[in-house]
């Protein structure tokens, strides 16, 4: 990521400068989109979805998305399985300690709305988007690899549609 | 050893210290006195015909009328399985810990402590046990337990 760094000095040398950092942008965001790296972070039976989807028959790494075991390299962090009250600030820290641009999946109706934990339960967070911000959420009870798969190519084309001028506003 | 020998045996060997409850198809089922919990565990396990040497689960029960303590008890060697309950009223919801007896009571009764609010005498450490550690919304699995993000299933 060393070229945003040296964007500004890039754009002020180019004539037309409006121009090539429209160029540039596009570049960046289909070069971040086609490498999302994505922390693991399994809880429950989600996990074993995710697991699925990361192996071979439907095989993440065709998306550019490769586990990482520390949020310092991550750039996604999908939230695969049910998240307890005890555990949200554990999620949110994870959330804070990964670099921006940063963003964030939630899979399954646990991470949705607490699903089957959303009656009669004392434990669960219900939605974590009460913790952190979520962009693509995934029903399903587990969610199938195919919708998993979905949900990623959803983030790509988030990401590839926003502007450089979004990140003044740190997203 | 049989169900009905087991029931007999056990019986027989507290006289009316304990009460046969009916269980059905299940295993053997005893209401004990909370002042005497204690004292008829050591001896189960104790007598070398019956040998209860593995506490196999620790629970409470709330009824909407008292809580209930209830001790599933196993014995490897013998190969014989018994439940205890104790009754213990909302007011005075204290028991006698059985650590002394069976070392693995020492998480059963403290998370039975945290989710019912069953006080557990002389029980090494009665500390924040699965809950959060800022937790401050009283005991989740009383019957007549709420809080502001609880919601309750609603009736058919």
């Amino acid at each position: 990521m060393g070229i945003i760094r040296k964007l500004p000095a890039m754009a002020e040398r180019m004539p037309g400068g409006g121009f090539v950092l429209t160029s540039i942008e596009a570049i960046l965001h289909q070069g971040q989109a086609k490498s999302l790296w994505y922390l693991l972070f399994g809880t429950a039976c989600c996990a074993i979805e995710l697991m699925c989807t990361g192996a071979s028959r439907y095989d993440f790494d065709r998306l550019g998305m490769i586990f990482r075991p520390t949020p310092r390299q991550a750039d996604l962090i999908i939230a695969a399985g049910t998240i307890t009250k005890k555990m949200a600030p554990r999620l949110r820290r994870l959330y804070d300690q990964m670099a921006e641009p940063r963003y964030v999946i939630a899979m399954g109706g646990c991470t949705i709305k607490g699903g089957p934990f959303y009656y009669d339960c004392y434990a669960v967070e219900k939605g974590i988007d009460h913790i952190v911000p979520v962009d693509v959420y995934i029903p399903g009870c587990p969610p199938r690899p195919e919708s998993l798969l979905e949900g990623c190519i959803h983030l790509q084309e988030k990401i590839k549609k926003q502007k450089l001028s979004d990140w003044a506003d740190g997203r | 050893m049989t169900r009905d020998e087991l029931k007999d045996a056990i019986s027989n060997k507290f006289k009316d210290r304990v009460t046969h409850l009916e269980a059905g198809k299940y295993d053997p089922l005893f209401e004990v006195k909370a002042d005497d919990l204690v004292d008829i565990c050591q001896q189960l396990k104790d007598d070398p015909e019956l040998s209860f040497d593995y506490l196999a689960n620790l629970g409470g029960v709330d009824t909407t009328e008292h809580f209930e303590v209830v001790y599933n008890l196993a014995s490897v060697h013998k190969k014989l399985r018994v439940d205890l309950k104790v009754i213990l009223p909302y007011d005075q919801a204290e028991i006698d810990s059985v650590i002394e007896i069976w070392p693995a009571a020492n998480w059963y009764e403290r998370e039975m402590w945290e989710l019912y609010g069953i006080n557990v005498r002389n029980h090494p450490n009665l500390s924040r046990f699965l809950l959060p550690d800022d937790w401050d919304q009283g005991f989740p699995m009383r019957k007549d337990w709420d809080a502001p993000d609880f919601i309750r299933m609603p009736e058919r």
